[in-house]
């Protein structure tokens, strides 16, 4: 049994990222997905229990040029209701209304739900769809260093990420998408609220004159990590979005996704469902767009 | 301040069938209700269990002393404490284990300070198991090379029923159309949402006091009492607050054995308390089943025979959970007017969690198959669907063939009330035309009825209960039943009803159920049976007193009892409302004159029933009831999804008590059904639960429920309190094959089992699709189990 004989609450990043360095330190930010995994056995506690939620500065939402960050404190329900992000991004908050429910919204930050690296993870897909990328703060010869690393490639496997252990998620960033950009993000299931998702998917692109261009495709729940639907993207890229290419982009997410079974369904299903599902997001595209 | 003016008249006005606040409302919203949960006992230990986690295995030995020294631990038990102390409906379990028959069974168990020591001290328990060949499916435990899960049930074989009413072969003979399908109902549990618990203290006369969650603390002690080697009448049962039963406490489950046994060898108080994980594997289940169901009729419409066989999962322990072919049983040979009848229903054990009873009682499980074969029938016979039904439904005054007898049957004034609010006959045939049309979305419309025995179910002796009443000096009055309130409501209706009699406003009643030394003889809270039975015992009891004071006030004022009443705490002349006395006055006059008297009454009441008997003809209720509901469903035929977005439901209640809190029993009756019908499913695989959690295992949650049309017919009853008949039941039992229906009239397909998740949907379609391009006749239809 792991023992926590250490709990620290730093007020900066600067205090936060040398207790990192230190080494051994469990990070509990919303704890929405820590505490469950481990009241499960899943994981272990470090030595060190650090609660980051009262960093300053790191629950920001801003648009510098068009440069849009997302501080790693963040909340689902401040993303939910960030004005900012409505005309930036509307897919991310569209992806956070379907975020298990209010009072986990108002709990869970977006940088847990990033670190946590579960293929389902809801936050993820909308922000492939917008080349998102994340920064990392670490502590080194005596000062802050931050590195950027492309969200596609943070991934490693269910619950790993690239991040090192003396490395604090500080933000998530991304440019503001061209003019014309429209995006869908889908996530089926029964329950309007606390569903985690079967599986996933987002779309978006830039539709002029009927023509698709600057394809973005993600989707959740088919693959080890959350993934850019390559296929999907080259499938669409530069055509017309109608109804045979839509029909060839349904069968390209199929090829796209390698799901497997679990307890919440069979890869058989979840190869239905991003087939029918492209089709859905790409018909909402095309809908919204005419 | 205002002088308050004093009425001289009081209206004669009536609180049966108003909406009044549950008593305990403002307490349970606001956090204040202990519930057993939070229940702390000086110097109690924490009592943990040691599970299995394997479906099937010997024991070859086990070590308890690394645990045992742990510092904070004071006692731990295993299988070799409890041999021979075997309890259950038929004797098979024994509170701690010596061989292993399901994934949760109780291994060993721990008494400590703290639940961290306790659980630290499992930790430290080292047993060495022997696995041995599992058995996971009834079909599977029938087959002769099937392992035998224990040595004294042969075969696998647990409880057996069977009846027969009639000449099959002729009616089979006589039928122009028979259905034959296999229809299969899964595993559910009640997900209450306090966990399992229990708190034992002995005293030093070796009395002991358990608080339990129990659901029926008469029969309690005495199945209690054998897991323990004790008399029943040394236990007494304290029931705090539980957070929900649903049936789920009408029986002993080892932990509470287990808390007992623990406080016994520490002599300190010891509770036991499931976390959540544990609740779902170790709570009981909606028995799973395998339904065999043939349904004949004529051209004309008169159905001819039932016949049933029913294959049952018993489980690895015999709980209630596998006597309910009985109940199954009453709808089988009951539910429409069937001449001939033919049903059998075999449990087989298995290495799977074990059944328990749930609301519905089997009546669930056999209601998905019946309402469907006659929604089946309606359209092969290619009748008017409420036509066909009503033609079929028995009148008032008939009697099934085993017996039951309808004095009072609404059933016609059910389909008639739920078929014209929703104009069904109109819209399911505009559905089922535009079922092969190339929209993503389906809408469909179904209907499905049932029948429940509404005035008690007389499985025991007796089906009695047992009150007192006193009204004191301040004319507040007390009322002490046997009858449990487990969330159910019957606080609201015993308060209700004797405030109508007494004259005094709601809240001026208090009960007492609690406490098995206090209160009187009562079967239990199951069977739909508490409004009717205890609130009847309440209104006699009532009655009793209400004589009593009016006496007292004839005396008093020199007026004939007869023309006076009891009205907002006075004394009135009934027909012109003045007043003769306030209430609390003439009560203090009557016990402080010179011959005193207290108002103290007792009644017994025993409904007007017969017990079920082993040849199951009885008329083993005194009331019976139906449902009727219709769910308006649209099918997304992409993802599979169904969503449900309207339930009307007409059922005869016979007269409306509470009335929020009949609605409120409905409305969670419905989101149960609902659960059961789409998306609740114990994933099992080879007897261990996959999803033992909520994010996994999916309740109905508030924003699915579905707009609700309630309708209740009150036609009365003769035996009820004010002609109420019991109603908790019925609305969890007719919604899976309402959607179910519902689901056939939007696609053209038929699912037969449970539940109607997104991806059994979608694989139905696809095959139905398979099918039809493959077959010549485009009206084929696909049915998927």
């Amino acid at each position: 049994m792991s023992e926590i004989t250490n709990y620290l609450s730093p007020c900066s990043l600067d205090d936060a990222v040398r207790a990192l360095a230190d080494g051994d330190v469990t990070v509990l930010c919303g704890g929405t997905d820590l505490m469950p995994q481990m009241e499960a056995g899943q994981r272990e506690y470090a030595s060190t229990l650090m609660n980051i939620r009262r960093i300053e500065g790191l629950a920001e939402i801003t648009l510098t040029g068009d440069t849009c960050r997302i501080g790693a404190l963040t909340t689902v329900s401040e993303i939910l209701t960030s004005q900012l992000l409505d005309e930036v991004a509307p897919v991310l908050v569209a992806a956070a209304d379907q975020f298990a429910s209010d009072q986990l919204r108002n709990a869970a930050s977006i940088g847990g739900n990033i670190c946590n690296a579960s293929p389902a993870g809801d936050m993820i897909i909308p922000l492939l769809l917008l080349n998102a990328v994340v920064e990392l703060a670490s502590w080194q010869d005596g000062a802050i260093q931050t590195r950027l690393i492309s969200l596609h490639e943070f991934f490693k496997a269910p619950g790993k990420t690239v991040r090192q252990n003396n490395e604090l998620f500080a933000a998530v960033l991304f440019d503001k998408p061209p003019p014309g950009f429209v995006a869908h993000f889908c996530k089926p299931g029964p329950r309007p609220a606390l569903e985690i998702a079967t599986v996933s998917i987002g779309i978006g692109g830039v539709l002029e004159d009927g023509v698709f261009s600057d394809v973005r495709a993600a989707m959740g729940a088919v693959a080890p990590t959350p993934i850019r639907a390559r296929r999907v993207e080259t499938t669409l890229e530069g055509l017309p979005l109608n109804a045979d290419n839509i029909r060839a982009a349904s069968v390209s997410a199929g090829e796209d996704a390698t799901p497997i079974d679990d307890v919440r369904a069979s890869s058989w299903y979840r190869d239905h469902l991003v087939r029918v599902l492209t089709k859905e997001v790409l018909n909402d595209v095309l809908e919204n767009t005419n | 301040m205002n002088k308050k003016t004093i009425a001289t008249h009081i209206e004669k006005t009536t609180l049966i069938g108003q909406r009044v606040r549950k008593p305990d409302a403002a307490d349970k919203s606001t956090g204040k209700t202990r519930y057993i949960n939070d229940l702390v006992l000086p110097q109690m230990l924490y009592g943990k269990i040691l599970h299995a986690g394997r479906p099937h295995a010997q024991i070859v030995s086990i070590d308890t002393t690394a645990a045992e020294q742990l510092p904070g631990v004071h006692g731990v038990l295993t299988g070799k404490d409890v041999a021979g102390l075997k309890f259950g409906f038929v004797r098979d379990n024994v509170a701690l284990k010596e061989t292993v028959r399901c994934e949760h069974d109780e291994v060993a168990a721990v008494a400590a300070e703290t639940e961290e020591i306790a659980s630290q001290a499992l930790g430290l328990i080292k047993v060495e198991y022997k696995d041995l060949p599992g058995v996971f499916s009834p079909e599977d435990g029938r087959r002769e090379d099937a392992p035998l899960i224990r040595g004294d049930f042969p075969g696998n074989k647990s409880l057996h029923f069977a009846f027969e009413h009639g000449d099959l072969t002729a009616a089979e003979a006589e039928s122009d159309i028979i259905v034959d399908n296999v229809f299969k109902v899964h595993h559910v549990t009640h997900c209450c949402m306090g966990t399992s618990c229990a708190i034992a203290d002995f005293d030093n006369n070796g009395k002991l006091t358990i608080y339990s969650q129990t659901q029926y603390p008469y029969n309690y002690k005495m199945d209690l009492a054998p897991a323990l080697g004790m008399h029943p009448g040394d236990i007494r049962v304290i029931q705090p607050p539980v957070g929900g039963a649903f049936g789920s406490k009408l029986d002993v489950y080892p932990y509470e054995p287990i808390a007992a046994l623990l406080a016994k060898k520490t002599g300190r108080p010891v509770k036991v308390l499931y976390t959540r994980e544990e609740e779902f594997k170790s709570a009981p289940t909606r028995q799973p089943a395998v339904i065999h169901m043939r349904t004949g009729c004529k051209k004309d419409g008169t159905l001819t025979f039932r016949s049933a066989d029913v294959l049952l999962d018993n489980g690895a322990y015999t709980s209630w959970g596998p006597t309910i072919p009985v109940v199954m049983m009453r709808t089988v040979s009951g539910h429409y007017r069937v001449p001939v009848i033919a049903y059998n229903a075999q449990a087989i054990y298995t290495n799977n969690p074990y059944a328990g009873s749930f609301r519905g009682y089997g009546n669930v499980q056999t209601t998905f198959a019946t309402a469907q074969q006659i929604d089946m029938l309606a359209e092969q016979l290619d009748m008017d669907p409420i036509e066909f039904r009503l033609m079929n439904a028995q009148k008032p005054g008939e009697r099934t063939p085993q017996q039951a007898f309808l004095r009072e049957c609404a059933l016609d004034k059910c389909l008639t009330t739920a078929a014209d609010a929703t104009d069904f006959v109109t819209r399911q045939k505009e559905y089922g035309l535009l079922r092969n049309s190339d929209s993503r979305y389906k809408k469909g419309i179904g209907i499905a009825s049932s029948i429940h025995n509404a005035g008690g179910a007389k499985i025991h002796k007796s089906d009695g209960c047992g009150t007192m009443l006193k009204v004191d000096d301040y004319a507040r009055a007390t009322l002490i039943t046997g009858a449990s309130e487990i969330g159910q409501g019957i606080d609201t209706v015993i308060s209700l009803i004797v405030a109508e009699e007494l004259g005094i406003p709601v809240e001026h009643v208090t009960l007492m159920n609690n406490d098995s030394d206090l209160a009187p003889w009562d079967v239990g809270v199951h069977a739909s049976r508490t409004t009717f039975i205890a609130g009847e015992g309440a209104r006699r009891a009532a009655v009793k007193a209400r004589q009593q004071i009016l006496n007292a006030a004839s005396t008093f004022a020199e007026i004939s009892a007869d023309e006076l009443d009891l009205r907002d705490g006075f004394v009135v002349r009934d027909k012109e409302g003045s007043i003769v006395i306030k209430l609390e006055k003439l009560l203090r006059q009557m016990h402080f004159q010179p011959e005193p008297e207290l108002v103290m009454v007792t009644d017994y009441y025993e409904p007007n029933s017969e017990p079920e008997g082993a040849d199951h003809i009885s008329n083993m209720s005194a009331a019976y009831s139906h449902a009727v509901h219709i769910a308006e469903i649209t099918v997304d035929t992409w993802t599979g999804e169904i969503k449900v977005d309207k339930i009307t439901s007409a059922q005869d209640v016979g007269r409306v008590i509470s009335r929020a809190g009949l609605e409120g029993q409905t409305e969670g009756g419905i989101a149960i059904g609902l659960g059961y019908a789409l998306t609740e499913d114990m994933q099992l695989e080879d007897g261990m639960l996959k999803n033992p959690c909520f994010r996994d295992y999916k309740v109905i949650t508030a924003p699915e429920m579905p707009e609700l049309d309630l309708h209740f017919i009150e036609d009365g009853c003769a035996e009820g309190p004010y002609g109420a008949k019991g109603a908790a039941e019925l609305p969890t039992i007719v919604i899976a094959p309402a959607i179910a229906n519902a689901f056939y009239n939007a696609t053209g397909v038929r699912i037969l089992s449970t539940p109607l998740s997104p991806e059994k949907v979608v694989r139905a379609l696809i095959l139905a699709q398979q099918a039809d391009v493959s077959s010549s006749d485009s009206m084929a239809t696909a049915a998927v189990s």
